[in-house]
């Protein structure tokens, strides 16, 4: 079960109201930030952040606060409180924030919630009903209103939100046991719905648990120490060994394997086979081969040259570069690709991937998307990176997932071959907004890179060229320095 | 001979790599005839439960699945069609191991793809110098459920549950021992040695 630490904010200080009581406020003179960071550091995966006096003035308040605690942790945020319009649902998710939480204003305003979600995607959105005798309450708890919350959750629904917090207000702070009977019925509607409200010692977490419940928010019987958080995260671990990939990436140009910077520059870095053999026994997890000249010259991706690699290699090959059709698709599994990726011509033909993911399934179907950064905003690329498209990097990430893309592979261009880090704000938002493994591509230099891009960019996997082919970083070491960070990794 | 059975789900090309690298002969068929000589049954699998029951029913492949008793192996949704009912387009399975495919919970990125640790829980020539905890390579949303007599190995995501089973002459993995490195080729060989 999902266990989310809140921290309540007011005037920049940690805080907790009784019953959404604005006059029994209980201050915890803590510092949020360091807060955050404990709660992260014992493991929780995920945080509730609510500006308080945001949601009585509904405009948020503590925004540099809560901009200071994403600089300090890289767990998954979720913030409430103020946010009622698209400005500063825009402010809050351009930060990295990974999921705004909407309340009062998602209620009375769908138009908005509409907005959000055309920019952002349904991810991103979390909804709260504050609900008191079957009533949906607002404007931080201040106000009852006459309707009820099943016929709101049946709007909600229509909207394709996933994500619902239910809080019983009538229980949230009284360290009692919360009030099941809602929270039953909203899952049945097909909501994840977060508890949220009397979740105050841990035999009420443990019959949650057992009760298969999404998740649940813990606040008071945390600051009051009835709850251990390390007992509780114990308890509710989500199990998965699930390693994160390391992933060389080999650029194909007439034949020999090359690389350069920013898309250009190429020096030769040696024969595919080889390296492939030798990449493969180093212990890489996938190799990727991007056939780079194929889309500008216009020809097809040498396909004895991948069954060529593929003959000596037992783990997963993904294939890319000039991929046009179904036909182009059919002849680079034959040859031995497990996977392919599609990168312009998905573009130029987003039905392509559709098709391709139907006929071989989304497992097979890679988009790779390259990406450039003009006037504060990702672009898409396409054309081994000389053509710059109208295409908004976040929203052609939602689309190819809809389409049936089964992995990202993101490369940040301003990056590639610069060994400066990978993008990580750009690779943030991706993971935050689709729910298919990314793969980080652009930049990977020294060994902390890959780290920052697992951790603070959420990547699934991380691909890199050069450090590898000159031997700047071995596979090897990077594998257990990851390990040594916690992260699950092959060896 | 080895028959790779090909009923147009999914690609063959890797498994028919790996066993070229171990030097067995294989062949790659839907031929009634070549399965019913052929001395072991590799059933790969990938794509949509619905859709590869449709195909086996269509090449009329079913019973001789079934009934034969020379060593198989299931692989990935090769392992899932032996239960007997999938989750996945509500799809009748072949109904040789007792158990249900079920969907991953939403809790958890979905499908898993990537490397994962096989615990092996009962020992097994098909498993023979694999060491415990070895990861093995894996792309899929649905997993089988089945009796813990039939498990020779299980995997955490999200859930415990079986990865590697056996049932007679039937084994199978929910992953793919073909990509799975220098252990996967250990299972696969193993797996061509068996009588």
């Amino acid at each position: 079960m999902l266990i989310i630490p809140a921290i309540d904010i007011i005037n920049g200080k940690c805080v907790r109201l009784t019953r959404g009581d604005f006059t029994l406020v209980k201050k915890y003179n803590n510092d949020p930030v360091k807060i955050a960071k404990q709660f992260t550091t014992t493991g929780a995966t995920r945080l509730h952040l609510i500006d308080l006096d945001g949601a009585r003035c509904g405009k948020p308040i503590n925004f540099a606060t809560i901009k200071n605690i994403r600089k300090n942790t890289s767990a998954i945020l979720e913030v409430g409180g103020g946010i009622r319009n698209f400005q500063n649902a825009k402010k809050y998710l351009d930060l990295g924030i990974d999921k705004i939480i909407l309340g009062t204003s998602a209620i009375g305003n769908f138009q908005l919630l509409k907005k959000i979600i055309k920019n952002y995607g349904i991810q991103r959105i979390i909804i709260s009903l504050d609900i008191k005798n079957e009533k949906i309450n607002t404007n931080g708890w201040q106000n009852n209103t006459k309707i009820n919350y099943l016929s709101v959750a049946k709007k909600l629904k229509q909207l394709d939100i996933k994500e619902i917090i239910c809080t019983d207000i009538s229980r949230d702070g009284t360290l009692t046991k919360p009030n099941l009977e809602p929270i039953k019925k909203l899952q049945t509607i097909g909501f994840k719905v977060i508890i949220s409200g009397g979740v105050s010692n841990i035999t009420t977490i443990k019959n949650l648990q057992t009760k298969k419940f999404y998740g649940c928010i813990i606040g008071k019987g945390l600051y009051e120490n009835k709850i251990d958080l390390t007992d509780v995260i114990k308890l509710t671990h989500i199990k998965n060994n699930l390693t994160k990939r390391i992933i060389p990436c080999l650029d194909v140009k007439n034949g020999r394997v090359v690389k350069g910077t920013k898309f250009k520059k190429l020096l030769d870095a040696g024969d595919p086979a080889e390296l492939g053999k030798k990449y493969a026994k180093a212990g890489a997890d996938e190799l990727v081969f991007l056939d780079i000249s194929a889309t500008l010259e216009n020809r097809k991706t040498l396909a004895g040259l991948v069954a060529e690699v593929a003959k000596n290699i037992f783990i997963p090959f993904t294939v890319g570069g000039g991929v046009k059709s179904i036909r182009d698709i059919n002849i680079l599994l034959k040859a031995g690709a497990d996977r392919v990726a599609i990168n312009s011509a998905g573009v130029l033909n987003p039905e392509l991937i559709r098709q391709a993911a139907k006929k071989f399934g989304s497992q097979c179907i890679v988009v790779a998307i390259d990406a450039k950064k003009i006037d504060n905003k990702y672009y898409v690329y396409i054309n081994s990176g000389k053509t710059k498209t109208n295409l908004p990097v976040l929203g052609w990430a939602r689309r190819v997932e809809k389409m049936g893309a089964g992995e990202i592979l993101l490369t940040a261009i301003d990056r590639d071959g610069t060994k400066a880090g990978f993008a990580n704000d750009l690779l943030r938002q991706i993971t935050a907004t689709v729910n298919i493994p990314v793969i980080a591509s652009g930049g990977g230099g020294k060994i902390i890179d890959f780290k920052k891009a697992l951790e603070f960019g959420r990547a699934d996997a991380v691909l890199a060229a050069s450090v590898f082919h000159y031997n700047k970083i071995s596979i090897d070491k990077l594998k257990k320095y990851l390990i040594k960070n916690k992260f699950n990794s092959r060896t | 001979m080895i028959a790779i059975i090909d009923y147009n789900s999914g690609n063959v090309a890797s498994l028919a790599n790996a066993l070229k690298k171990l030097g067995y002969d294989f062949v790659i068929t839907a031929d009634k005839n070549t399965i019913k000589k052929a001395n072991k049954i590799i059933f790969p699998g990938q794509g949509r439960a619905g859709q590869a029951m449709k195909q086996l029913k269509k090449a009329g492949l079913i019973d001789i699945l079934k009934n034969n008793s020379v060593p198989f192996l299931g692989i990935c949704l090769g392992m899932q069609l032996l239960a007997e009912y999938s989750a996945e387009d509500k799809t009748v399975g072949l109904k040789i191991i007792p158990g249900q495919v079920k969907k991953f919970s939403d809790n958890i990125k979905i499908p898993q793809i990537g490397w994962n640790k096989v615990k092996l829980t009962k020992k097994s020539p098909l498993t023979k110098n694999i060491s415990n905890l070895s990861c093995f390579y894996f792309v899929h949303s649905y997993y089988l459920e089945t009796d813990k007599k039939f498990v020779l190995g299980e995997t955490d995501y999200s859930i415990t549950y079986p990865t590697i089973i056996n049932k007679g002459n039937f084994y199978a993995t929910q992953f793919h021992p073909e990509k799975s490195g220098e252990v996967g080729l250990q299972l696969l060989s193993n797996f061509c040695k068996l009588c």
